[in-house]
């Protein structure tokens, strides 16, 4: 069939200067009329940033670009909605203190002279949920809008600019699932409607689920295009990391001992006072890995900030080794032997701002050797970064020198290093995996058996399941802030875990 | 208390606001005419000044040039009429448009080139200052004061009927076109913002960048178009002091004004109108303390305390907003943690208890 | 070592540019006004930071002089003190830009963006030059020693010690509370420090002016001021005493303050680089949550900070009225030094020594520019310079990405190894 792509983008290449990074290296892509087309490939493949530059956000060094046939240039994102593009980012971009028709209309206001009329505004808005069977309340302020709410204003935004081509940027991520059900069902209406659907997501299931053809990107370059009916969910899995995933993690039975963190009816809130953390307990013991699995914002952050010492507990307890921890500082919590890979190694985990010395001292800089009488020691710091890097294999650390140069990998290897360092009881993992290579995945995980084996304990938090299962000796599965089970992970099936994570519940079979 | 405060949040302001008119209309009352007409005067460029820092900081620039801008306005006002005979509106126009144009030059430099806003600011207030002496020694070689003939002042107007009320008449007729218009600005910013599409756009822009550009709008160029109407206010703010009163130019004219200007934009929450009633109190302050220091009378409140205390009041103002926000997140914990062991019954349900191994 | 000099040169390679681009825009200002730029330059730096009988940049390094016998010598001009040396000027003028950049800098990298050493300065001050005179009046009305003059030698020595570190001292305190209050608000309470401290400013200066006006007017002179401090207080310049003896000094009222501004500078530099304290402090700026994460009190570090800076402010200012002016006169308080003082920390980059270099090159730039005479050029020339160099330094960035992007485009591939394993910006 010879019909117009939607959109054909050819030979895209984008470098960014400021972090030294290729995320586009001769790209090619293209979608068809009335497909949902998904655009899949691990965190920093340069998803997003492909769909910046055809939504203008983002300038191309180099690209040519055809919307419905015609060559164009897409400047700014103004330019691309004229020319039907409507793209629903994966962070809102909302004015909260508009309403949603105000929000809704943004840019486009029906206008006299430059003012505004507010009464046609709320009518054209009303008319337009009517049309799509997207019920919303134009007069209500976004800001107290739910997050599928919000999503539902920013889709109807892009329609009301009458988006032929939609770009959704990890749609489902933050939904719940009965939310993510009908974002499924509002997609495929869009796309039997004529309309290209490009949906940027990790999530392979979904793929399967909504997708009509598959496009793969790893590290800033497209792997290839299929129809999603001739591939597997491996074969999308294999593309996505670049060779055959051996996600088997080596490991001997785990010997569980004494309850080293216990965790009861702990009660955090999250940002703005909104409930997020509700009632959890569980333990964690001496030698063995205890999973978290969950889909991202259903409260894994804050429960691990409250468990960290970084967030305020608002009831329940904590304890660490009898200890009662729940309202001491991170300090304290450290010296009774607590460790934390963070989930963002950017910003909490290191300080890119400073050098590989003082990196890995933080949680040690106060105490001797590394200072005495309020003075730092820099020959013992550095024989400690030394070290490390040796230990670890860090091969571009070197003593001395800013870090911010290093890979992903090895950044996370500098984390787990110093966090690693004094035989820590107990260490929270949360996310360990993210956006580091294949190898340095590997070493990470290889990491934490020992250090299991070595007679830690360890709280592992992911949302990928399949880490979750390969790693981990017992396994509880979060959702909206409440643990739904505590499963022992050799009973521990995809399935059940999956029913978990969306809130279902497993009958007993025993 | 943080209960109070939030629940009553929206009352809370309406009384300051009130609160604010009635000691306003009560200084009308209670002042010497003249000292009210000079207190009106001089509040002017603290309204237009504050309305320049506004509009900024609406379109999320704080904009610490204003200052800067001023001294430029007042300069380039005097510096156009020098020894040309011209009507001095040509004058006021002039400081408008250097204003604007400086206001520009800011806007490209910050928004295009990335330069620091802070060093920015600092950098063209300090240039500026520098400047405005620098050319009135070489081009016009004078000390200290840029006077001459040639320079007339703004005539006044008397507004037709008001002038004919009694005692309001008075007080509120008689002043010139810049006094006035910056009346009709006051109303113009609030229409700007509140009704017309250029200003949702620089709300948006303002309050949520990424969300105005994903709508489509040129988020640089409606920062751009704010921070120049921002420059131009500012340099029309800035015609006032050498023309609306002395008509002659001095060294370092608006002495730390351009800074109030901005502190009352940030004290009215970046709304027009309180700005204005703040620019008011500002004026009659000034105005109080400069006709106590040619009298001879000693007052029991000196003027210039009373100088400080809008200043303090906006220390107060961003105190009371963060404990707002601070308060209303404490509620809503609270209000959870009640919530939560309503529900605990249920709760210990369908958590799994541990130990259960 | 090389690397080290390699290190050393690419941070001043952009702000020296700066310097020159300043210089040339600025001879586009001296050009208007109807004179040589060069010529004017040359004087610009002579007066500036030259010897006697300094006439041209050359005469900068080597000088030569008629000597008694109207013989012509050749002298090494930076020591080269016959009848006074610019340099002793700059010294005095730079004393309070050093520690208000201190202040600044110190602040800055704690992660508190606080302008507000120049609210803290003129309170500083104010404390200063109000106990410079009220201390010894209590201790003369109690020992009956009518005047300074008239005091037994000890009796001076121990108050030439006593009363000037009480009112410096007491400025410090001044000074440092007033800053804590605005870090105090960002701590607790998220108040943003840019915002308070433009406030706090602008109090404490229009506080200043009314306390010089009228409560410590001291007399009807036309232009309002306190009285003068007693002889006790005052911070005597070496040419009165240490080193009246040395000719370099002439005509400066540099005295025992640079002194203390050094001192201050290495202090600082020890505290921010070599104790756990600054350390803290640093790890804070650099990314509160890594802090936070580590257990590092970060509020705590925070405030420190704060107090520290608004000392170094408050030390600034009395030292400015203690030193040098010995009382405060109106106009004072809103000369603005203390924002003088961020704009230096700013381009010196947060760096000690570059912050010393700095004052003393602005300090330099502004002295020189009130002796200009070419073309009956105004000294706002020096300001004018100034500014435009710290514009054209805070244009670093563009400078630099314009210099990247060139490079880029001339190796494209170059860049494609090292992103191999870095994970791109995902904007959103």
């Amino acid at each position: 069939m010879e019909e117009t792509l939607a959109v054909e983008m050819r030979h895209v290449r984008k470098y960014f200067a400021s972090s030294n990074v290729l995320a586009a290296n001769d790209v090619d892509f293209e979608v068809r009329q009335g497909e949902v087309h998904a655009l899949v490939g691990e965190n920093g493949a340069g998803k997003t940033t492909l769909m910046n530059m055809l939504y203008g956000l983002v300038h191309p060094d180099h690209a040519e670009i055809y919307v419905y046939g015609e060559p164009v240039r897409i400047s700014h994102p103004d330019h691309a909605i004229r020319l039907g593009i409507g793209m629903v980012h994966q962070h809102f971009k909302l004015v909260p203190s508009f309403t949603v028709a105000e929000n809704i209309m943004l840019g486009i206001e029906p206008n006299q002279f430059g003012f505004i009329n507010g009464k046609s505004e709320a009518e054209i808005v009303r008319e337009l949920a009517q049309n799509f069977g997207l019920p919303v309340d134009p007069n209500a302020r976004v800001s107290e809008l739910s997050v599928g709410m919000q999503q539902r204003v920013e889709i109807l935004k892009t329609l009301q600019r009458d988006a032929r081509i939609l770009i959704l940027d990890e749609p489902t991520a933050v939904l719940t699932p009965q939310e993510v059900h009908e974002l499924y069902n509002v997609i495929r209406r869009l796309a039997d409607d004529g309309r290209a659907v490009i949906l940027i997501t990790h999530k392979l299931l979904e793929v399967k689920e909504v997708a009509d053809r598959v496009s793969v990107m790893r590290r800033g370059k497209m792997i290839g295009t299929h129809d999603v009916a001739d591939v597997t969910i491996r074969d999308m899995a294999n593309m996505m990391v670049g060779r055959e995933v051996i996600l088997q993690v080596e490991k001997q039975p785990a010997t569980p001992g004494d309850v080293v963190l216990k965790v009861e009816n702990l009660l955090v809130a999250g940002m703005g006072g909104v409930p997020a953390v509700f009632g959890v307990s569980f333990d964690v013991r001496a030698g063995e890995i205890f999973g978290i699995a969950g889909v991202s914002g259903n409260g894994q952050t804050e429960l691990i900030e409250a468990i960290a010492g970084l967030r305020p507990v608002d009831g329940g307890r904590i304890m660490l080794l009898d200890h009662d921890i729940t309202d001491v500082n991170v300090r304290t919590r450290r010296t009774e032997g607590m460790a934390h890979i963070p989930e963002d190694r950017m910003t909490m985990g290191l300080n890119l701002q400073t050098n590989l010395d003082e990196n890995v001292i933080v949680t040690s800089y106060q105490k001797p050797p590394f200072s005495s009488y309020g003075i730092l020691n820099f020959q013992p710091m550095r024989e400690l970064a030394a070290r490390l890097a040796k230990k670890y294999q860090i091969a571009s650390a070197r003593v001395g020198e800013e870090i911010k140069t290093l890979s992903g990998g090895n950044l996370q290897k500098v984390v787990l290093a110093r966090e690693l360092e004094g035989e820590p009881k107990f260490i929270i993992a949360n996310q360990p995996t993210r956006g580091v290579d294949v190898g340095s995945i590997e070493f990470v995980h290889k990491t934490l058996v020992e250090e299991r084996d070595g007679g830690a304990a360890i709280l592992l938090v992911s949302v990928e399941l399949e880490e979750i299962m390969s790693l981990s000796d017992r396994i509880a599965v979060i959702f909206e802030g409440r643990i739904m089970a505590v499963l022992d992970a050799a009973d521990a099936t995809e399935e059940d875990l999956g029913i978990l994570m969306a809130g279902g519940t497993l009958d007993k079979k025993e | 208390m943080l209960e109070l405060m939030v629940k009553y949040q929206d009352d809370l302001r309406r009384t300051l606001l009130i609160g604010g008119v009635i000691l306003t209309i009560l200084v009308f009352v209670a002042l010497p005419t003249n000292v009210i007409q000079s207190g009106i005067r001089l509040s002017t460029p603290f309204v237009l000044g504050s309305l320049a820092a506004l509009i900024a900081s609406r379109a999320g620039v704080l904009n610490l040039a204003i200052e800067g801008k001023m001294l430029l306005g007042s300069f380039i006002a005097v510096a156009v009429l020098f020894q040309r005979d011209l009507d001095p509106a040509v004058g006021v126009l002039a400081a408008t448009i250097a204003g604007g144009v400086l206001g520009l030059i800011f806007a490209i430099l910050y928004l295009q080139i990335r330069v620091n806003l802070i060093i920015l600011a600092l950098a063209l207030n300090l240039f500026v200052a520098n400047a405005t002496v620098f050319f009135m020694r070489t081009e016009f070689g004078v000390f200290g004061t840029l006077a001459d003939p040639s320079i007339r002042g703004l005539p006044t107007y008397d507004l037709p009927i008001i002038k004919d009320l009694p005692f309001i008449g008075e007080l509120i007729s008689g002043y010139n076109g810049i006094v006035y218009i910056s009346w009709m600005m006051v109303v113009a910013i609030w229409v700007l913002l509140r009704k017309t599409q250029f200003g949702r756009h620089i709300r948006a822009v303002g309050e949520n960048k990424e969300a105005a550009e994903t709508a489509g709008i040129n988020v640089t160029r409606v920062q751009i178009f704010a921070l120049t109407l921002s420059g131009m206010l500012a340099g029309f703010a800035g015609s006032f002091f050498s023309l609306g009163i002395l008509s002659q130019f001095l060294e370092n004219m608006t002495a730390g004004r351009g800074w109030i200007a901005l502190t009352i934009s940030l004290f009215a929450l970046e709304r027009p109108l309180p700005a204005f009633f703040t620019s008011l109190f500002f004026g009659f302050s000034e105005a109080l303390s400069l006709d106590l220091q040619n009298s001879e009378t000693v007052s029991f409140l000196p003027p210039d305390i009373l100088l400080l205390m809008p200043q303090v009041a906006a220390i107060g103002a961003l105190v009371l907003v963060a404990l707002r926000i601070r308060g209303s997140e404490l509620l809503k914990r609270r209000q959870f943690v009640a919530q939560f062991s309503k529900e605990l019954g249920d709760l210990k349900r369908m958590v799994i208890s541990p130990g259960q191994d | 070592m090389l690397k080290r000099l390699q290190i050393v040169g690419g941070h001043a390679a952009i702000p020296l540019f700066a310097v020159l681009l300043g210089l040339v825009v600025g001879s586009f200002f001296v050009f208007l006004a109807g004179a040589n730029p060069i010529q004017v330059y040359d004087q610009l730096f002579c007066e500036g930071f030259g010897s006697r009988g300094c006439e041209t940049f050359d005469d900068l390094l080597i000088v030569e002089a008629e000597n008694d016998d109207g013989e012509l010598e050749t002298h090494f001009a930076p020591f080269y003190g016959e009848r006074g040396h610019g340099m002793a000027i700059v010294l005095e003028k730079a004393t309070p830009l050093i520690l208000t950049a201190l202040a600044a800098t110190i602040a800055f990298k704690a992660g508190m963006f606080s302008i507000g050493m120049d609210g803290q300065l003129v309170l500083g001050a104010l404390m200063a030059g109000f106990l410079g005179y009220w201390i010894p009046d209590q201790i003369y009305a109690a020992t009956g020693v009518a005047d300074f003059e008239a005091a037994s030698s000890v009796m001076r020595t121990v108050m030439h010690i006593v009363v000037p570190t009480l009112a410096i001292s007491a400025a410090m305190i001044v000074g440092a509370i007033y800053s804590w209050f605005a870090g105090f608000l960002k701590v607790k309470l998220n108040v943003n420090v840019l915002i308070s401290t433009i406030i706090l400013n602008a109090i404490a200066v229009q506080f200043v002016g009314y306390m010089i006006n009228f409560p410590l007017r001291a007399d009807f002179n036309n232009i309002a001021r306190t009285r003068a401090i007693d002889d006790s207080a005052w911070l005597v310049p070496f040419t009165r005493g240490l080193f009246s003896e040395i000719e370099w000094f002439r005509g400066s009222r540099t005295g025992v303050g640079i002194i203390i501004a050094l001192i201050a500078a290495f202090v600082i530099w020890f505290y921010l680089w070599r104790s756990t304290s600054g350390y803290e402090q640093r790890m804070t700026s650099g990314s509160s949550l890594f802090a936070r994460f580590s257990g590092i009190a970060t509020e705590k570090a925070a405030l420190r900070a704060m107090l520290i800076s608004g000392a170094l402010s408050g030390l600034a200012g009395a030292i400015m009225i203690l030193g040098v002016e010995r009382r405060i006169v109106d106009g004072f308080a809103s000369s603005g030094t203390g924002f003088d003082g961020v704009l230096v920390a700013i381009l010196a980059r947060e760096s000690i020594a570059g912050i010393v270099l700095v004052a003393m090159f602005f300090a330099g730039l502004q002295q020189g520019a009130i002796n200009l005479q070419f073309g009956d050029l105004p000294r706002q020339l020096g300001g004018i310079i100034i500014a435009l160099i710290i514009l054209f330094s805070a244009m670093e960035n563009f400078f630099r990405e314009t210099m990247s992007r060139i490079r880029h485009r001339i190796a494209p591939d170059a860049m494609t190894q090292t992103s191999d394993d870095a994970v791109p910006v995902e904007s959103g």
